[in-house]
């Protein structure tokens, strides 16, 4: 058996979009620190010898 | 804040988590946002020094999302006035889409981040004066001086005018008399633009109980006071070049704009009555907000161009 949700399907659309936005947010800002690391880094950094 | 609470309580808006990623969006102020994006884009642009323009829009998307928390939690804390007042009674928190708990969170959460991201990719003194900046907006002009004083946007105007500030913090790591004054060109701007908003809408701040000059001193002594501070708002313009951050170019526009603002404040002070003050009032708003992107652009196409470069007069 279901158990009851107090929410609308209407809110638990608008639930969804808002969670698939803060995703984005999220994966946004992983490669905003990411980058600004290897930008911060020098452009050297992908070139070094190991 | 007490009366909306009373006014969502029992709606099925009470259970929260109505708002749309459109409603969210609307709270971070976006029309003001694009304003302090532009004003923070020249301070970078303007500074002595160069940023790898990576970190530059770092920086701007920091600024932005801070300038959008100051929006949410003046969202948050005005909602019982916006609810009253004609032009911001659609707003999320009023019109019951977001709680007001929410907007809260929103607002401080985006803060948080938003300090944060400038300070650990670029530059903690631009992070400083961000953090500042939220707290002077939020707290002192919307906590404190809007509900008390007269004078709730001459001093809170200083608020909108720190972003070239922090643009400029982003090159330099500090303040200098060069950021000071772009600065200085936006706090004497806001004075004048606000008030002539204020006089053709001052029946709206009335019913607020906001102190609003024109409520409290009457619409002849706001004239006055927009005529003084457009009176000194024209020469501040000429800083940058005084200062050696601006040129030939921007000198000229700075000339030309400050004989178009005395014009239209003067016809704000010469029509007192009916349609045709009204009239003068909604012109010099409109015009206030093109001279200030006007003015600003005036040193991007100057620097974008290469028609002047830095040369600091003093140190």
């Amino acid at each position: 058996m279901m158990a009851e949700t107090p929410f609308s399907p209407g809110d638990m659309a608008r639930r969804r979009k808002r969670a698939i936005a803060l995703a984005l947010i999220l994966a946004g800002l992983a490669v905003l620190f990411f980058v600004t690391t290897i930008v911060r880094l020098g452009g050297s950094v992908g070139m070094r010898s190991f | 804040m007490r009366g909306i609470d009373a006014h969502i309580a029992g709606t099925a808006t009470a259970q929260g988590g109505q708002g749309t990623a459109g409603d969210y969006f609307a709270l971070l102020k976006p029309r003001v946002m694009s304003l302090v994006v532009f004003t923070a884009l020249v301070g970078i642009v303007a500074a002595p020094g160069t940023i790898h323009p990576w970190l530059g829009a770092v920086a701007l998307l920091a600024i932005a999302v801070g300038a959008g928390a100051s929006g949410a939690l003046n969202m948050w804390y005005d909602a019982d006035i916006d609810a009253v007042m004609k032009r911001t009674a659609s707003r999320p928190v009023p019109r019951g889409a977001i709680l007001p708990g929410e907007a809260l969170g929103f607002g401080l959460t985006l803060a948080a981040g938003s300090v944060l991201v400038l300070g650990l990719l670029v530059s903690w003194a631009a992070a400083a004066l961000l953090a500042f900046t939220i707290f002077f907006y939020a707290v002192v002009y919307t906590m404190w001086l809007k509900r008390r004083t007269p004078q709730n946007i001459v001093i809170g105007g200083a608020a909108g005018a720190f972003p070239p500030m922090i643009g400029w913090a982003t090159v330099t790591g500090g303040v200098d008399l060069g950021s000071i004054a772009l600065f200085l060109i936006i706090f004497m701007w806001t004075p004048p633009h606000f008030w002539a908003l204020a006089l053709w809408r001052e029946g709206d701040y009335a019913k607020a109980g906001i102190p609003m000059l024109p409520v409290v001193a009457g619409p002849d002594e706001t004239r006055k006071q927009i005529l003084i501070y457009s009176l000194l708002l024209a020469p501040i313009a000429f800083l940058p070049s005084l200062l050696g951050t601006t040129g030939l170019f921007y000198t000229i526009a700075a000339a030309v704009l400050g004989a178009a603002f005395l014009h239209y404040a003067m016809q704000v002070y010469r029509r007192r009555e009916g349609a045709a003050a009204d009239r003068a009032c909604k012109k010099l708003f409109g015009f206030s907000i093109l001279w200030l992107f006007l003015i600003f652009a005036a040193i991007l196409v100057e620097r974008g161009l290469g028609l002047a470069v830095f040369q600091p007069v003093f140190g």
